[in-house]
C-alpha cells in the first residue's frame, strides 16, 4: 500500500501535470487488472496504421473480457513512430504498469528495438512489422511476427504470376535502397533466374523520395513486360499513382508485392488500382471462418470492413490472450512457450505458429484490381487470384534462439 | 536518350518547384521574413482542392478557389499575427511560423483523418504523349505550361507594375516607401498572401500527381529552402533557376546515382551558400 | 534571483524532485539529458545570437559513438561518453567554422542544410550507423563498483553529470569568454572593431555546445539502449531549439525548464490526444506574442511583482531585431 500512500500525497501536482490517465488507473486498480500494452504509432507520419492498429487491438480486448480472473485493460503506448520513444515507453509500461504482454510494432526500426527490450525484461511481443530479421538474425525467445517475410512475400507474387503469364519474360523492378527493400529484390532475382525471366533493369530509391518521375522514366526506356513495385507504404502509392500516369498500365502488366491492402486502395482510388496486382499480407473478403465472423463484427461495431492494420492488430492480440490463457500465467517466458507450435484457426485459415523462430506460417496473397463497374460496394477494389505459403526454414532466416 | 527524357522530367518537376518556392521568396524579399509555415500552405491547399473536388466541384475551380481561400487565410495570418512579430528577432519569426504550421498540419489530420487520399486526374488531360521513346504524361504537360504562364504574369506583376516597384524598393527599406505615402501595412499583407496562394496553387496542382497526405507540407517546405537558398532569397529569377536546376539535379541522379540524390542536393546547397552567399541571384 | 549559486541549487532541488513527483525515472532522466542538450543549445542561441539547426548533428553523432564504443570494445561508460563529448565537439568545430561564414537567416539556412546533409550520410552509410534500424542492442555497463541497469541508478548517474555540465557552463558563462560571448551577440561588429576575434570566440561557444549535445546523445543511446537514426534528424534539432526558446533564452537554468516542460508535458498529452501538436502549435505562437524571454521570464516576471508587493507594468520584454530588418 505504500505505493498509494506516496500516490495520495502527491496526487494533487500528479492531476495538474501528470495526469495520464494510466498512472491513475494503476494506482486505483489495486493490482486486479492485467495490462496488455500495444505501442502503435499514434501521432507522426503513420498515424492511420496506428489508428486502426488500436481499434483492433481494443476490439480484441473487449472480446476477451478477462483472463485468469482479472479484468484486461488496453494500454496504449504512442510511438511517434520513433524508437527512442518507443523503447522509453515500454519500459515505462513494464515498471509501472507491469506490463508484460505487448502487441503492436508495425514499424521495422520500433519493433527492433523494442524486441530487444522486452526480451530483456521478460516480457512477450507479437508484432507485424516487415523486418524479416526480427524472426531471422535478431530473433529472440520474446517475439513472435505474424506478417510472412519478404521470401513469401515474392514467392507467392511472382512465382504464380509468371506462370499465369508465360509471354512475359522482361521485368523490371523499382526498389527502395535499404534492408527491406534489397531482401525483397534478392528473393525477386533467385524466382527470376529459376524460372528463366530476363531481369531487364533495376532502380533504387532513398527511403525519403516521393517523385518516382525518373525511375519509371528508366524503366520505360528499356521496354518491360512486367513492373515489379518493391516499396511499401507511401512511396508505393506515389510511384503506382505516377507510373499509372505516365502510361505504364497500357504498356505493361505493374505488380506491387508488397502492398498495405484496403487503406493503400483507397488512398490510390480505382481508376489507379485496377487491373494491379498486389501482394499483400491479408484481405477483408478472406474465405476463412474466423475473419468472417471479424468481419461481421467490425461491421457491426465500427461501420467498416478491417484493413490489414485493424485485423492483424485484433490478430496478435487475440494470440497473446490465448498464449496466456494457456499457460495459466502472465509472464512473459510462459507465455511464449505457450505460444510456441500452437496451431489454431486464424484470419487466413489455418495458422501455426512456428517454434524455432516464432514466425507464425500463414498464406500470403495475390489480389488483383476490379475495374470499377464491377466493384460491388465502395471497398471491393480487388479480387483474390492467388494464395498459398512459402517459407524458408528458420535456420535459412538465420535465427538462433539464444 | 535516357538523359533527355530525365531532363525534360527534371524541368517538369523544377517548374512546380519553383510555383512552391517563389511565394517563399518574395516574401522574404519584401518582409525579411522566413517563413516555416510555407509547406503547410501548400497542404492546405492541396487538401482543400480535394474537399472542393468531393464537393463535384470542377478540378479548374477547385485549384483556383483552393488557392483564393488559402490567400485569404494567410491574409488574416498575417493582419492578427505576424504583423506583431516583424520587428522581433528572426528566431521568433521561425518559432512563430513552425507553430503555425504544426496547428495548420494537425487541423488537417481532425477534419481528413490520418489516412491519405487521391485525386484524380482531370479528364481532359488523361493520357500520354508519345514522340519516338519519348513518353510523357499530358497533365504534366500541362502543369508546365500553367507555371510557366503563371511565371511570365508573377514577373510582370513584379517588374512591370507599379505594386512590383513599391514590393522591390519595400525589400530595401520599407521607410522609404511610407514616405512616399504608401500604406506599407496593406502591401506586406498582399504580399504575404500571395505567396501563400501560389503555395496552395502549388499544392493543388500537385494532387493528381503525388497525392494527398498530411505530411507533403513538411517534404514541401525542405524542397522550397534548398531552391530559395540556391537561387537567393528574394530573387523571382534565381527561384526559377534554381527550380529548374535542382529539378534536373533530382531527375538526373534517379538514372546516375539513385541512393545519392537527396545527397546531392544538400550538398549543393551547402556550397553555394559558401560560394556564393546571396545564392545565384540573390539581392543584397 | 540572478546569482549562479542560486541557479545552481535550483537545479540540484529539480534533479532531487523530480524522481519524486514523476513516476517514471526513464523519462526524468530523458529530461535531465534533454536539460544538458538544451543548455548546449542555450550557449549558441542565448549567450551567442546564433540560431544552429544543426544540434541534431552533435547529439546523433554522441549516440553513434557511444554505441559504437560499447558495443565493439569493452571501454567503460564514462569512457564511451568522453569519447561521445570529443567528436560532439570536434564536429561542431566543423559546423561552426562553416556556419559562422554567413550572418542571419542564411546562418540559419547553412545549419539546417548540414543537418540534413549529415542526416542522409546517417542513413546511408548503414554499415555504421544501422540505418534506418539504428544501432540496436547498447549494453549498459556499470561506473565502478555501480550496477547502472535499475532505471533509478542511471537516473542517479544522469543526474551527476547533468549537475557537473551545468556547473561547468556556469562558469564558462560568467567568465570573461562568457561576457564577450555577449557582446559579440548584441553588437558584433562593434566587438570586432574593439578586437575581439569574433570568428574564434563562435568556433569555441560552438565546440562546447557541440561537446555539451554530443555527451547529452551519449546518455540517451545509453539510456534507451540504442542509437536510432531519429537521433541525428531534423526534429531532434528542431525540438532541442524549441525547448530552448520555451524555457527562455539567455539563461541556463531555463534550459533546464524548457527541457522538463516539453518532456513531460508531451509525454503526458500525447496520451491523451493523438493530435497534442496542435496545443504545442498554440503555444509556440503565444509565446512569440506574450512571453519572448519564456518559462523563465514567466517567474522572474511574478517573483519581481510579488516583491514590489502589487501589479506592476512589467518592463518591455521585446528585443530589437539584429541583421537584416531595421
Amino acid at each position: 500500500m505504500l505505493h498509494r500512500r506516496q500516490f495520495l500525497k502527491f496526487s494533487a501536482f500528479a492531476a495538474a501535470s501528470l495526469a495520464a490517465p494510466g498512472f491513475l488507473r494503476s494506482a486505483f486498480a489495486a493490482g486486479g487488472e492485467i495490462t496488455l500494452a500495444a505501442p502503435l504509432p499514434m501521432s507522426g507520419a503513420f498515424a492511420s496504421n496506428g489508428k486502426y492498429g488500436s481499434i483492433g487491438t481494443s476490439m480484441a480486448i473487449n472480446d476477451a473480457g478477462s483472463i485468469l480472473g482479472r479484468k484486461l485493460s488496453y494500454l496504449e503506448l504512442d510511438t511517434e513512430g520513433s524508437s527512442a520513444t518507443a523503447v522509453r515507453k515500454v519500459q515505462d509500461a513494464m515498471q509501472q504498469r507491469h506490463a508484460t504482454l505487448f502487441a503492436g510494432g508495425i514499424l521495422s526500426s520500433t519493433a527492433l528495438a523494442m524486441s530487444q527490450e522486452i526480451n530483456k525484461r521478460d516480457g512477450v511481443l507479437f508484432t507485424t512489422a516487415g523486418a524479416d530479421t526480427i524472426t531471422g538474425s535478431k530473433c529472440n525467445k520474446a517475439t513472435f511476427r505474424w506478417s510472412v517475410p519478404t521470401y513469401g512475400a515474392i514467392n507467392e507474387t511472382v512465382r504464380p504470376l509468371i506462370d499465369k503469364m508465360p509471354n512475359a519474360k522482361r521485368w523490371y523492378t523499382i526498389t527502395p535502397k535499404y534492408v527491406f527493400g534489397e531482401d525483397l529484390l534478392s528473393a525477386a532475382k533467385d524466382v527470376f533466374k529459376e524460372k528463366g525471366i530476363q531481369h531487364v533493369g533495376n532502380s533504387y530509391h532513398s527511403l525519403d523520395t516521393q517523385e518516382f518521375s525518373g525511375y519509371i522514366t528508366n524503366a520505360l526506356s528499356v521496354r518491360p513486360d512486367v513492373l515489379l513495385l518493391l516499396n511499401f507504404g507511401s512511396q508505393s502509392t506515389a510511384c503506382l499513382r505516377q507510373a499509372v500516369n505516365f502510361g505504364v498500365k497500357n504498356r505493361m502488366t505493374i505488380v506491387v508485392a508488397w502492398a498495405s491492402g484496403l487503406e493503400q486502395f483507397k488512398a490510390l482510388g480505382p481508376d489507379v488500382v485496377e487491373n494491379v496486382y498486389f501482394g499483400a499480407q491479408y484481405w477483408h473478403a478472406i474465405d476463412s471462418p474466423f475473419n468472417k465472423q471479424l468481419v461481421a463484427e467490425v461491421k457491426k461495431e465500427k461501420g467498416i470492413n478491417p484493413d490489414y492494420a485493424l485485423a492483424s492488430a485484433y490478430m496478435i492480440t487475440k494470440l497473446l490472450i490465448d498464449g496466456a490463457r494457456k499457460a495459466g500465467s502472465i509472464d512473459g517466458p510462459a507465455v511464449a512457450k505457450s505460444l510456441e507450435g500452437m496451431e489454431y484457426d486464424g484470419l487466413t485459415g489455418k495458422e501455426t505458429i512456428r517454434a524455432a523462430d516464432h514466425q507464425v506460417i500463414k498464406n500470403y496473397y495475390l489480389l488483383k484490381g476490379k475495374a470499377k463497374a464491377n466493384m460491388k460496394d465502395a471497398d471491393d477494389y480487388v479480387e483474390i487470384v492467388n494464395y498459398g505459403q512459402s517459407f524458408r526454414s528458420a535456420k535459412q532466416e538465420q535465427c538462433v534462439m539464444g | 536518350m535516357i538523359y533527355l527524357s530525365q531532363i525534360v522530367n527534371g524541368i517538369g518537376l523544377g517548374m512546380l518547384y519553383f510555383l512552391l518556392a517563389v511565394g517563399l521568396s518574395i516574401i522574404f524579399g519584401l518582409l525579411h521574413f522566413v517563413n516555416f509555415a510555407h509547406g503547410a500552405f501548400y497542404l492546405l491547399g492541396a487538401y482543400l482542392c480535394y474537399a472542393l473536388l468531393q464537393h463535384g466541384i470542377d478540378f479548374w475551380w477547385a485549384i483556383t478557389l483552393a488557392g483564393l481561400i488559402v490567400a485569404a487565410f494567410a491574409a488574416l495570418v498575417e493582419a492578427g499575427l505576424l504583423r506583431r512579430i516583424y520587428r522581433l528577432d528572426h528566431m521568433y519569426h521561425i518559432v512563430a511560423t513552425i507553430g503555425l504550421a504544426l496547428m495548420i498540419q494537425e487541423f488537417v489530420i481532425i477534419v481528413w483523418g490520418p489516412v491519405g487520399a487521391s485525386v484524380s486526374t482531370p479528364p481532359a488531360l488523361v493520357g500520354v504523349v508519345m514522340l519516338g521513346n519519348f513518353i510523357y504524361p499530358e497533365y504534366r504537360i500541362f502543369v508546365v505550361g500553367f507555371t510557366a504562364v503563371l511565371a511570365l504574369v508573377l514577373w510582370w506583376l513584379l517588374e512591370g507594375t507599379r505594386l512590383g516597384a513599391i514590393v522591390r524598393a519595400g525589400s530595401e527599406s520599407s521607410d522609404s516607401i511610407s514616405l512616399l505615402g504608401y500604406d506599407i501595412k496593406r502591401i506586406n499583407t498582399a504580399v504575404f498572401a500571395l505567396g501563400a496562394g501560389l503555395a496552395a496553387l502549388a499544392g493543388g496542382l500537385a494532387t493528381p500527381i503525388r497525392g494527398l497526405d498530411p505530411f507533403m507540407g513538411v517534404e514541401a517546405l525542405a524542397i522550397a529552402f534548398v531552391v530559395v537558398v540556391i537561387g537567393g532569397m528574394g530573387s523571382f529569377t534565381g527561384a526559377l533557376i534554381a527550380g529548374l536546376l535542382v529539378g534536373i539535379v533530382q531527375s538526373l541522379m534517379a538514372t546516375i546515382w539513385p541512393e545519392g540524390a537527396s545527397l546531392a542536393v544538400y550538398i549543393a546547397m551547402v556550397v553555394v551558400v559558401l560560394v556564393m552567399p546571396r545564392g545565384l541571384l540573390g539581392r543584397a | 534571483m540572478n546569482k549562479p549559486l542560486f541557479h545552481f541549487a535550483l537545479a540540484v532541488l529539480v534533479a532531487i524532485a523530480l524522481p519524486v513527483l514523476v513516476p517514471s525515472k526513464t523519462l526524468c532522466s530523458e529530461v535531465l539529458i534533454f536539460a544538458i542538450a538544451v543548455a548546449g543549445c542555450n550557449l549558441l542561441l542565448g549567450y551567442t545570437g546564433l540560431l544552429s539547426f544543426g544540434q541534431g548533428i552533435f547529439f546523433g553523432l554522441g549516440s553513434y559513438t557511444l554505441g559504437l564504443t560499447l558495443l565493439h570494445s569493452s571501454l567503460p561508460l564514462v569512457v564511451a561518453l568522453a569519447l561521445a563529448s570529443i567528436v560532439g565537439g570536434l564536429v561542431a568545430v566543423v559546423i561552426g567554422g562553416l556556419a559562422i561564414r554567413r550572418q542571419g537567416v542564411y546562418f540559419v539556412m547553412l545549419t539546417l542544410a548540414l543537418a540534413q546533409l549529415f542526416y542522409f550520410l546517417a542513413y546511408s552509410l548503414s554499415g555504421i550507423t544501422g540505418g534506418d534500424n539504428g544501432l540496436l542492442g547498447i549494453p549498459r555497463p556499470g561506473v565502478g563498483p555501480f550496477d547502472l541497469n535499475g532505471a533509478l541508478a542511471f537516473y542517479v548517474f544522469t543526474a551527476i553529470v547533468f549537475l557537473l555540465i551545468f556547473a561547468a557552463l556556469q562558469r564558462v558563462v560568467v567568465s570573461t569568454f562568457g561576457r564577450t560571448l555577449l557582446a559579440i551577440r548584441d553588437n558584433g561588429e562593434r566587438a570586432q572593431a574593439i578586437g575581439f576575434p569574433v570568428r574564434l570566440f563562435k568556433i569555441v561557444a560552438f565546440a562546447i555546445s557541440g561537446a555539451v549535445t554530443g555527451l547529452a546523445g551519449g546518455l540517451h543511446a545509453a539510456l534507451i539502449g540504442i542509437a536510432p537514426l531519429s537521433s541525428i534528424d531534423y526534429h531532434l534539432s528542431e525540438s532541442v531549439l524549441i525547448m530552448t526558446v520555451i524555457g527562455g533564452t539567455g539563461n541556463l537554468f531555463g534550459s533546464v525548464l524548457g527541457a522538463g516542460f516539453y518532456v513531460i508535458v508531451s509525454s503526458v498529452l500525447s496520451a491523451i490526444w493523438p493530435r497534442w501538436m496542435l496545443l504545442l502549435g498554440a503555444l509556440l505562437i503565444a509565446l512569440t506574442l506574450f512571453m519572448q524571454k519564456g518559462l523563465w521570464g514567466l517567474i522572474e516576471a511574478a517573483v519581481s511583482r510579488i516583491r514590489d508587493g502589487g501589479p506592476r507594468r512589467s518592463r518591455s520584454a521585446i528585443r530589437p531585431a539584429r541583421g537584416e530588418k531595421p
